[in-house]
């Protein structure tokens, strides 16, 4: 059953859009995972 | 001066020698127990499970590596724990037994000062009947070897559909508490994408079987996520991709044995059934190694130690799924009996489930552990070795360095095939790891600005960066600390 619309799967290979979409997803996920981490318990009272 | 010594070279254990090694002078002992001889990046074992990458690629030797950074290194594996010492050694020990040369066999006792056990999981596939890797047409691609072996059965298979032959594919997960789903949704969405490549695709029917209640829930009891200008639930994302593909599925399935080329499981609904295949790809139950541990004068104290994994400072006390807060995680991965002993990756064990536990109307328990992939594994790890570093400068206990995976974030990068310009991949971004439903009530305790999906082809670009920036981290070449875990 197709899922995906040609528009949308066009978008999801298309290097020229995707490089972008790297260099995004690139920066979002060090800005998430590397950003921090820390405990939790001290926030609870 | 301080021996610190580590268990296990794999991310944690890996991860861990590194730093302590770089910020630690050379007066003190940076020791790596370990029984494998190489070091592999687990993740790009999907790729050797499809034959689009060596094995080689993804591993190299640790003893020339460990040698020229200073890092001793000793291919064994711990047997027991004496944290106390005993009647002969007054400092605390690992019992370890050698595994090749001619001190195979020999036993030693390995001392130390501080001890980080990153011994990861036992893939315990004597748990299911009959599910062994390489047996029954089932395979695993847990370790390189186990996808050599995965890919040796997949391309034969692939040369029978050329000839005409029906077959049917299973991927999932091998028992009812099996964790790491994240690994079979790749390897199943690169096996779909192989078949098409090798223009068989309409000659197999591919079928996911997993002890989730729901699709997507991956152990992490699913995850709601902004995806484009949407708000989407993990479980809708994996059906888009199951039903676009033409990928079956089983879900709320314990599977309790395999025989040749059947799989016989038990549903949520309390049915007992079977699904046929020619390959299956099925991922054990993840356990601990079952060491033993003693004190000085050789009273078992496992229980002080051992709860399955290694117990750390989380709070195990038994409560119902939702009493369950992200309080329960541990922060700094220390026993609080031994406060010298760490454990750090999938070596601690965990306060519960992340997902919420099911039971069939029989009564067996059937849903994901909870699964740490990679980056908490890495993070802890680091924590752990920053912890012991300034506890060691400072001449004081330090725990200051915290990370629970209540206020952690991962990327799951899942590949989805292969290919630099037809490759693609799934990529969930998730904060926290384990959903914090107080501060996020209305976004399944999680943050939705951090917690994300994507996919297509940048996903396979990212998996690709991924292989090779760990692996140059892993080596330890220049600068090689900068690389986030
Ligand atoms: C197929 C697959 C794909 C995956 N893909 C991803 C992914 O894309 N992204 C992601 O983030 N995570 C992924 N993961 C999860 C990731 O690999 C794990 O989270 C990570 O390997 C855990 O690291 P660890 O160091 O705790 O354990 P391990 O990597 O399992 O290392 C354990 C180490 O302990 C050693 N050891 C075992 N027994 C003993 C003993 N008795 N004494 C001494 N040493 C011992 C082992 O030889 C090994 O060196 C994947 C896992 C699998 C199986």
């Amino acid at each position: 059953m197709k899922r995906i619309s040609p528009r949308m799967r066009f978008r999801m290979m298309n290097p020229f859009l995707q490089f972008f979409k790297f260099i995004i997803l690139s920066v979002k996920i060090m800005v998430i995972v590397a950003g921090g981490h820390g405990g939790t318990r001290e926030k609870v009272k | 001066m301080s021996k610190i010594v580590i268990l296990g070279a794999g991310i944690s254990g890996h991860v861990a020698a590194a730093h302590l090694r770089r910020k630690l002078s050379k007066e003190h002992e940076v020791v790596v127990v370990s029984p494998n001889s190489n070091y592999q990046w687990i993740p790009s074992n999907i790729w050797v499970g499809i034959g689009r990458m060596k094995s080689e690629k993804i591993l190299f030797p640790l003893a020339p590596l460990y040698k020229k950074k200073g890092i001793g290194f000793k291919q064994a594996k711990a047997v027991s724990f004496h944290p106390e010492g005993d009647s002969t050694e007054q400092k605390p020990y690992v019992l370890s037994e050698y595994v090749v040369g001619d001190n195979k066999g020999k036993q030693e006792k390995v001392t130390y000062d501080y001890l980080i056990n990153a011994t990861g999981p036992k893939l315990n596939f004597e748990a299911t009947e009959g599910l062994i890797p390489g047996e029954n047409k089932t395979y695993s691609v847990c370790t390189y070897t186990h996808a050599d072996h995965a890919w040796e059965g997949l391309s034969a298979l692939i040369e029978d559909m050329k000839k005409g032959k029906k077959a049917k594919i299973l991927i999932g997960t091998g028992h009812a508490k099996s964790t790491c789903q994240g690994a079979a949704f790749e390897y199943i969405l690169n096996v779909e994408e192989e078949l098409q490549k090798h223009n068989v695709r309409d000659m197999a029917e591919i079928t996911w079987i997993a002890n989730e209640h729901e699709l997507g829930d991956f152990g992490m009891d699913g995850v709601l996520m902004s995806y484009n200008d949407m708000i989407m639930k993990s479980s809708e994302l994996v059906e888009m991709i199951f039903e676009d593909r033409g990928i079956k599925w089983i879900i709320g399935a314990g599977v309790n044995k395999i025989e040749d080329g059947i799989a016989h499981y038990e549903t949520l609904d309390g049915d007992y059934k079977t699904e046929s295949y020619d390959f299956a790809m099925l991922i054990p139950a993840f356990s601990g190694h079952g060491f033993k541990a003693y004190d000085k004068n050789e009273n078992d104290i496992t229980e002080k130690l051992f709860k399955g994994f290694m117990i750390v400072d989380a709070d195990y006390t038994s409560k119902p799924y939702e009493e369950w807060t992200v309080q329960d995680w541990p922060e700094t991965y220390q026993n609080p009996s031994y406060k010298n002993i760490f454990a750090p990756g999938i070596a601690f064990a965990p306060p519960h489930a992340i997902s919420k536990p099911r039971k069939s109307k029989n009564g067996t328990d059937i849903s994901p552990a909870p699964p740490r992939t990679g980056m908490p594994s890495g993070i802890t790890a680091k924590l752990v070795a920053e912890n012991i570093i300034e506890t060691i400068k400072n001449g004081k206990t330090s725990t200051d360095h915290k990370g629970s995976l209540g206020n952690m974030g991962a990327a799951c990068i899942a590949s989805a095939g292969f290919g630099f310009w037809k490759g693609s991949g799934v990529s969930i971004t998730t904060y926290p790891i384990v959903p914090d439903f107080k501060k996020y009530p209305d976004s399944h305790g999680r943050h939705l600005g951090k917690t994300f999906g994507a996919i297509g082809l940048a996903g396979h670009w990212l998996k690709l960066m991924l292989h090779y920036a760990f692996i140059y981290k892993a080596k330890m070449r220049p600068f090689w600390w900068l690389i986030p875990e």
